[in-house]
């Protein structure tokens, strides 16, 4: 702006200072891990992590070959979509309803808080337990309430662990997308609603024209973090089922983990890794610019 | 006054159902603690255990290695609270109340920074942690926490020095303070909320952190809670009710701490979309 010249630059230099002790130690914890986990894709690594000898694109071919990957890849979309939009349509049902003045609406809310409150790697192991077949409290009580007559030992076949643990995941990502959603309602203003009246307009007419276009900015925001959440979730997948039985419920993320330090094949984890960082630099990219078009930070 | 209209009525059995399916595997948790082992291992199982017990929380403190997976839980989430808040707070400083170039280009690094998934960067790190001789130390796990934790702390803090009045520090520069002292004695004490939110959002996370501990912890000794839970469930596979005992001991610290940052997270994650 309009400073003289000395003190901007001396402004500048203590704002770099002040930024220097953080960015080191993202530097050597993060980004150096980064580039030298790329480089590592175009290598040829024993199972010690050491680079042996250079190989191109080798690590990549190899994994693209597998049709293992392909099926990986495109349960990490389909687990990432599924568990999304049920987020997204559990948690706006949860936020209309709190969003009514009744009795005991703070307990209700504090309640709902919970599952994101909790530890995620704890909650997979207690909902490892409750998924158990013998003694587990959750087919017991399915079966007890007439809901399934015979439900499935959860964890034990590909398609219901998928499912099981889609659930967890869906479970633990409720809360937030709930909160999101009753913050963005509660910053509706209520008059709004009054001219909606006054024109006529029903409770569903009144959702359609001015909670749903009033809230898109907090569903993007809130989609798209979930989407990276989702993607990334490690904890639930790897506690509940290490990705088994086999691989059938392996995503993206556990994949890498599994290949390098079960397999010990890390040029292939590498690659893998490259292609998950470049998949979400893309999806946080388009949060970055989505939080600072609403935002007035900066 | 809001009507009370049939709709109105129609809350409570949908908010009970959903509570319902929430908290159900924490029902189940405090259930099984509750149980002796011949009621944890009957068939069919029921909920309300019949002959009530707590020797649970006591068998697993003294007979476990409880107390040591604490003991290193709260080791590493003191230790990465205390890091990152030392980097935290001049960085947040900056990005707040000094004019530089980059400024919006770190911010924008910042914010997609926390969205990277550690284990991307787990095979690199691994070698690094090796090289540096950390493998089985508990300073792995904070200086891997504490860099996944800091680019949103520096976020959530810059965000709370920027709604602080500039006005009350150049107030304090004219009376004479340095800028240190402007800073340490009245932006820090106006914005205390916010730094004690960024360091319970810290603590939260590096004591939930489990992924990083798994790969980098070797020992019994060093294990932290998650991974002391997680292979509870390997070594001592029957013992289900310790495990749930275990449990509810460690997550009691996080979810009440949690509920004092939970709508400073909201925002701070959804950022302007929320506001209000």
């Amino acid at each position: 702006m309009a400073r003289s010249g000395k003190f901007w630059k001396t402004e500048s230099t203590f704002a770099y200072l002040l930024l220097l002790p953080a960015l080191i130690f993202l530097i050597v914890f993060m980004f150096y891990p980064i580039i030298y986990v790329f480089f590592m894709s175009f290598f040829k690594v024993n199972k010690l992590a050491e680079l042996v000898s250079f190989s191109g694109l080798a690590n990549y071919s190899y994994m693209f070959s597998k049709p293992e990957f392909w099926q990986i890849i495109i349960r990490s979309c389909v687990w990432t979509a599924l568990a999304v939009a049920a987020k997204t349509i559990i948690g706006l049902i949860i936020a209309l309803l709190l969003n009514v003045d009744f009795r005991g609406r703070k307990i209700a809310r504090t309640l709902t808080i919970i599952p994101w409150a909790s530890s995620v790697p704890i909650s997979a192991m207690i909902w490892q337990w409750t998924y158990n077949n013998d003694f587990g409290l959750l087919n017991y009580t399915l079966q007890s309430l007439g809901i399934m007559s015979s439900p499935p030992i959860w964890l034990a076949y590909p398609r219901s662990a998928f499912f099981a643990c889609l659930w967890v995941d869906i479970w633990c990502g409720i809360p937030f997308m709930a909160l999101v959603f009753l913050a963005g309602l509660q910053a509706i203003p209520q008059e709004l609603y009054e001219a909606a009246e006054v024109d006529g307009a029903g409770s569903l007419a009144k959702f359609r024209s001015v909670t749903l276009p009033l809230l898109s900015g907090v569903l993007t925001i809130a989609t798209l973090l979930s989407i990276l959440w989702t993607f990334n979730d490690f904890n639930v997948i790897y506690i509940l089922t290490t990705g088994g039985p086999g691989t059938s419920t392996d995503i993206l993320i556990t994949y890498i983990y599994k290949y390098a330090f079960q397999y010990l094949r890390f040029g292939p984890a590498a690659a893998m890794a490259v292609i998950t960082f470049a998949i979400l630099l893309v999806v946080s990219i388009i949060y970055a610019r989505s939080y600072f078009k609403r935002g007035e930070i900066l | 006054m809001k009507k009370k209209n049939f709709n109105y009525y129609l809350v409570y059995p949908a908010i009970i159902f959903i509570l319902v399916v929430l908290l159900f595997p924490f029902l189940v948790m405090i259930s099984t603690a509750l149980k002796p082992l011949e009621e944890v291992y009957a068939t069919p199982p029921h909920w309300i255990p019949q002959n009530f017990t707590l020797a649970n929380f006591s068998d697993v403190w003294f007979k476990y290695p409880l107390g040591t997976y604490f003991k290193n839980s709260l080791i590493v989430a003191v230790g990465t609270t205390v890091l990152n808040t030392i980097l935290c707070i001049p960085a947040a400083y900056a990005v707040a109340r000094l004019r530089f170039r980059a400024k919006s280009f770190i911010m924008y690094l910042f914010l997609i920074v926390q969205m990277f998934s550690p284990v991307i960067v787990v095979i690199s790190l691994f070698k690094i942690i090796a090289r540096l001789g950390l493998l089985n130390n508990l300073l792995s796990l904070i200086f891997t926490n504490g860099v996944f934790t800091l680019a949103f702390a520096i976020w959530l803090l810059s965000g709370y020095f920027s709604s602080v009045p500039k006005e009350i520090e150049e107030a304090a520069l004219i009376d004479g303070c340095s800028r240190m002292q402007s800073v340490v004695r009245v932006l820090l004490p106006v914005a205390m909320p916010g730094v004690i939110t960024t360091v319970i959002y810290t603590f939260i996370t590096a004591w939930n952190e489990f992924m990083f501990a798994l790969t980098f912890i070797t020992s019994m000794d060093k294990r932290p809670l998650t991974l002391g839970l997680y292979n509870f469930v390997g070594r001592w596979t029957v013992q289900w009710q310790y495990l749930m005992a275990a449990a509810i001991l460690a997550l009691i610290p996080v979810v009440v701490l949690f509920m004092f940052i939970e709508r400073d997270l909201v925002k701070g994650l959804a950022g302007g979309a929320v506001k209000g």
